[in-house]
């Protein structure tokens, strides 16, 4: 891996209070973005509580700004960079595996998304049961910009938000704030940040793993806030309306004709400028992903979004994920160039070869942890 | 004081209780061990994933798998389908609580979303196969849905819009094509009448020509003649297509296709219409079936479909086609795509059946083996894999002759067009019939769950029983198989020319001869089982022609002959079906690479051949199979059975169906009945 000037080992803290296990991310120079090394250590931790009776709780949080960023990306472009695409896709391979891990979990995870929650962090909260939003939690998968797509079995709960929410947050990267995250349902409550020591405090006591008493104690410090008058949320009528629509062109189409029928705002006009800037290749790939995943469970979801990652990483069909990381994050032009750099060069075909089997000796699809029977409801609806 | 605060808090809490359900208190200390558990069968070791499902999905589908699931993302997503949450998951099905006025409304509620969102674009204006296999794949998934759903649509655009497209001219296409696939009118289709169904040609509806006004004038001349079961007539549709018999100068030319219109666009009916409704039905009452009356109802002369015949404004009659059974055949050809319709919808609807009954089988436990051991599920007993798997195989390999009658039909030549009409009524029939008894099987499986309308398959018997009466009543159709079967055989007889087409070039061979002994590795190879289906229908066909032409010689008139060899003509209208049938999953499986896939579909293969084997009485009855060797199919079956049953999840879920079209017993049915989920 990557050479790292100081030792990896205080990225994760891991505690134990009573009965809870508490995991704080702690890389807070680069946002708790995930390395791989906090991949395999919250993938190890996972799998060691997994069957410990003592644990009954997971508490999820972050240090500084950020619940977390996402994944440390710009690593990875730099270890498939030095040669071989397959170390880049080991990171994806622990993380889909811990985001599986995650969404199947035995005992209830409680997440507090006290600051910036986006792409890896979002997988590494919204499959778990319960995600704590406050006043301060920023919420985005800004995946397709960088020339990636949303990964992390996201197109799971994506496509699960109310009408065509999902694809509208997928496709735009758009920001959404713990009020907004709690009403379209990624939060479970919103706590205003001032009152999250007490409900961790109480969180300690607790002394069963059934989610319904977790829920009980969450519910004590929660508060119902307001959607904020411009709030994206209101126009969910002009969402389900374009956002609904077969393909990315006719998405665009029928925002243009939202532009025109509403010139006081420019919602609709701004929607289409993300758009255009976004990798084409990235939206229609993630337009696909999103369509099939409202029709499978977390696992398939992870299984196909890592074949996907593994085509994004050889990258024989197209190199939008590294021109996207040089001009976002290492050359921080925000120009990238994408290619093929228009939607319509970009054919159903092209398309649908990401989500095929990777032709390359000893690659195989991702093997999910395996699960054991008696598992919550709650999890079991999601297989 | 302490004291008495506590009595009086103590004394409210008593009264809350009399007054508030309190739901948890009782069950919270019983130790949840001693209940049954929901354990999802994806995550037991007894139902390993051995092959690629979205593979197995793309060979049974077909064609359009991302329109598809396009088209169920719309409607799960939208709050018009109903979608009720059960057990943490989200089901959408048409509420059956609602009356039939209500289900009607709702239905064309569906209707407007899914035209908004771009649904119906090119069903009508769009051409060439490409668009076509769109239109059928979309069809296919609204049906999944509900039937009323689909048969609304089906009426407006294949029948209403066919009708107009393939019998109707230039001037009806810029008029109305384009209309019709935007709903700015709503099209029925009246053919059917009181006293007339599967005899078209019967209809006794009258239109006249009056060269004065140059216009037709319909006439519904006696009850009988009333259009019966017309889909939107009673409360929607503002046009409709009339079959009637036209007369010029006093002479019948036969049945001919008029558009008329019936309402006006704020749904009044027109004047000298009269329109009354069918009554509530056994399933499609979200369809407003009707019937209409015609009095002295005056349309131009150029309503009229013109493609086949014409009539000038002086009033002569002019027609391409001058023999009047070709002409008859003409107007008759929006039909065949509503037997493709059916026949492939009649497949969806049986893998919901199966997918939910299997799924319940391997969630459901009955019964110990031992006293105090643990239950068994459903699908370890021989006898329910027996119930269920031969269907699974039928459906697979009904699936893929369904998709190849499509492609067929899509990629048709006039050449084709018999090939089609045979192959068309022959798997209408067959695959309807087949759909019905798999839901009563799917039922029964399910024992009491199976009675809820949530869980899809009871309703579903009623939905789609109708699919063996119309569009072709499935005898009626049975019975032309077989007479075009002997068609073949009289004219390669008496020209002493080979077979060719429709699958009977076998016909040229030698008959098969079959080994003496049956062992299992014989009974499973394709060979053998092509050699035993080959064997049965020349044989059949063999008798048809001989039975018929006996009773010619006795004097019998040739209808008659056909009428009393009607037994075997069954018979030989089976053959045909289900040797079409195994022909064409042999030649699927041939194309899949070896592999685990390919092992798996040769156990359907061998046990949709042996099941049928089984089932027809004819392999003893005429000596194609000692009694010997019919134990022996029957044990390979049981056999068979065994050993599809670790693949009965995959080979289900390859299905490709989401879980929201499934039902709560397909999934946690602990959890969606318990007592929080019955709280609202």
């Amino acid at each position: 891996m990557a050479f790292n000037p100081k030792p990896d080992d205080d990225q994760v803290l891991v505690e134990k209070r009573s009965c809870a296990r508490v995991i704080i991310l702690n890389r807070t120079r680069q946002l708790n973005a995930l390395s791989f090394y906090m991949v395999s250590r919250l993938l190890e931790i996972f799998l060691e509580d997994d069957g410990n009776p003592d644990i009954k709780l997971v508490i999820m949080k972050g240090n500084g700004r950020a619940f977390c960023a996402g994944g440390d990306v710009s690593a990875v472009v730099r270890d498939v960079k030095g040669g071989d695409w397959r170390l880049g896709a080991k990171f994806f391979e622990n993380e889909f595996k811990l985001n599986y891990l995650m969404a199947t979990y035995s005992k209830p995870q409680v997440s507090i998304l006290n600051g910036i929650v986006m792409g890896g962090g979002a997988g590494a909260s919204i499959h778990g049961r319960f995600r704590v939003a406050t006043e301060k939690t920023v919420f985005a998968m800004p995946e397709t910009e960088l020339g990636l797509f949303p990964d992390v079995g996201s197109t799971y709960f994506l496509s699960r938000l109310p009408g065509f929410f999902g694809e509208y947050v997928g496709l735009t990267g758009a920001r959404l704030d713990g009020a907004e995250m709690l009403t379209c349902g990624l939060a479970t409550h919103f706590v205003p940040s001032t009152k999250l020591s007490l409900l961790e405090e109480s969180l300690y006591k607790v002394e069963s793993n059934d989610a319904t008493k977790v829920s009980a104690i969450i519910d004590k410090y929660s508060e119902q806030p307001s959607l904020k008058e411009n709030s994206v949320y209101h126009r969910m009528d002009a969402i389900n309306r374009c956002f609904s629509r077969k393909t990315v062109e006719e998405i665009l189409y029928y925002l243009e004709m939202e532009a025109m029928n509403n010139k006081a705002d420019n919602w609709a006009s701004t929607t289409i400028r993300t758009l255009k800037k976004a990798s084409p290749t990235s939206l229609k790939v993630f337009l696909k992903l999103i369509r099939k995943a409202r029709l499978q469970g977390i696992g398939q979801c992870l299984i196909t979004d890592y074949r996907v990652v593994c085509h994004v990483l050889q990258g024989h069909y197209s190199k939008d994920f590294f021109e996207g990381c040089r001009a976002i994050l290492i050359d921080k032009d925000r120009k990238p160039k994408w290619e093929p750099s228009r939607l319509e060069l970009v054919s159903d075909r092209d398309v649908d070869r990401y989500f095929a089997k990777l032709d390359d000796q000893g690659w195989k699809d991702l093997e999910l942890p395996e699960r054991l029977n008696n598992l919550p409801p709650y999890v079991t609806s999601k297989l | 004081m302490d004291n008495d605060n506590r009595r009086a808090s103590r004394r409210t809490e008593v009264l809350s209780n009399h007054l508030l359900p309190r739901p948890h208190t009782t069950t919270a200390h019983l130790s949840p061990s001693n209940c049954l558990s929901y354990a999802p069968p994806e995550l037991s070791s007894s139902n390993p994933v051995s092959f690629d499902t979205y593979v197995m999905r793309s060979l049974l589908d077909g064609h359009n798998l991302d329109d598809r699931d396009w088209l169920f993302g719309l409607i799960v997503q939208s709050p018009l389908f109903n979608r009720q949450e059960r057990g943490g998951r989200v089901f959408v099905s048409v509420d059956y609580n609602h009356t039939m006025e209500q289900q009607r409304e709702e239905t064309m509620r569906r209707i407007g979303y899914l035209l908004d969102r771009g649904v119906f674009r090119g069903w009508l204006t769009g051409d060439g196969p490409q668009e076509e296999l769109r239109k059928l794949a979309l069809h296919e998934v609204i049906s999944m849905y509900d039937h009323s759903l689909a048969v609304k649509i089906g009426v407006h655009i294949f029948l209403w819009g066919g009708a107009v497209k393939f019998l109707g001219t230039k001037r009806h296409h810029d008029k109305w094509l384009r209309a019709t696939e935007n709903y700015e009118l709503k099209g029925c289709f009246a053919m059917t009448e009181l006293g007339h169904g599967s005899n078209v040609r019967g209809v006794e509806t009258v239109t006249t020509y009056d060269s004065r006004s140059g216009e037709f004038v319909i006439n519904t001349p006696c009850e009988s003649a009333q259009k019966y079961w017309i889909g939107g007539a009673a409360n929607h549709a503002t046009h409709t297509i009339v079959f009637s018999q036209l007369y010029i100068n006093g002479g019948n030319q036969g049945v001919h296709a008029f558009i008329c219109p019936i309402r006006d666009s704020s749904g009044n009916v027109c004047p000298n219409i009269r329109i009354a409704e069918c009554g509530h039905k056994i399933g499609l009452n979200g369809v407003d079936n009707g019937r209409i009356w015609f009095d002295n109802v005056r349309i131009p002369r150029e309503n009229l479909l013109n493609s086949v015949a014409d009539v000038s404004p002086r009033g002569e009659y002019l027609s391409s086609i001058k023999n009047v059974d070709q002409r008859f055949a003409a107007f008759l050809a929006p039909l065949t795509s509503g037997r493709v319709t059916i026949a492939s919808s009649a497949v969806y609807i049986s893998k919901i059946g199966l997918s939910i009954a299997i799924r319940y089988a391997l969630t459901r436990r009955a019964f110990s083996m031992t006293p105090n051991g643990p239950e068994v599920l459903l699908l370890d007993y021989p006898s329910h894999q027996q119930r269920l798997l031969p269907l699974l195989a039928k459906i697979y390999a009904m699936s893929f002759a369904g998709l190849e009658l499509k492609m067929l039909y899509v990629n048709r030549t006039p050449e084709s067009n018999k090939a089609i009409h045979i192959v068309s009524s022959a798997y209408k029939a067959t695959f309807t019939w087949n759909n019905m008894r798999t839901l009563q099987e799917c039922r029964e499986a399910c024992g009491g769950q199976g009675v809820k309308s949530e869980n899809r398959i009871g309703p579903f018997k009623g939905e789609f029983d109708v699919h063996s009466t119309f569009e072709g009543d499935n005898n009626v159709l049975m019975q032309q198989i077989s007479k075009a079967l002997l068609g073949e055989y009289i004219v390669c007889q008496t020209k002493k020319k080979p077979f060719r087409g429709l699958g009977l070039e076998h016909m040229n061979n030698p008959a098969p001869v079959l080994p003496s002994q049956l062992t299992s590795s014989i009974l499973r190879s394709s060979e053998f089982q092509l050699d035993l289906f080959h064997l049965r229908e020349r044989d059949l066909l063999g008798r048809f022609a001989a039975e018929v032409s006996q009773y010619q010689a006795q004097g019998e008139s040739k209808e008659s002959a056909f009428n009393l060899s009607y037994q075997v003509a069954e018979d030989l209208g089976r053959a045909f079906s289900e040797r079409a049938i195994l022909k064409t999953f042999i030649e699927v499986e041939s194309k899949v690479p070896a592999g685990s896939l390919k092992d798996v579909l040769g156990l359907l293969r061998s046990l949709y051949a042996l099941i049928s084997v089984d089932e027809d009485a004819a392999f003893l009855r005429y000596g194609y199979l000692s009694t010997e060797n019919a134990a022996a199919v029957r044990k390979e079956v049981l056999k068979l059975c065994t050993e599809l049953r670790p693949h009965a999840l995959a080979l289900v879920s390859s299905f490709g169906i989401p879980d929201a079209f499934l039902s709560p017993i397909a999934f946690d049915w602990v959890g969606s009945n318990a007592w929080p989920s019955a709280q609202h």
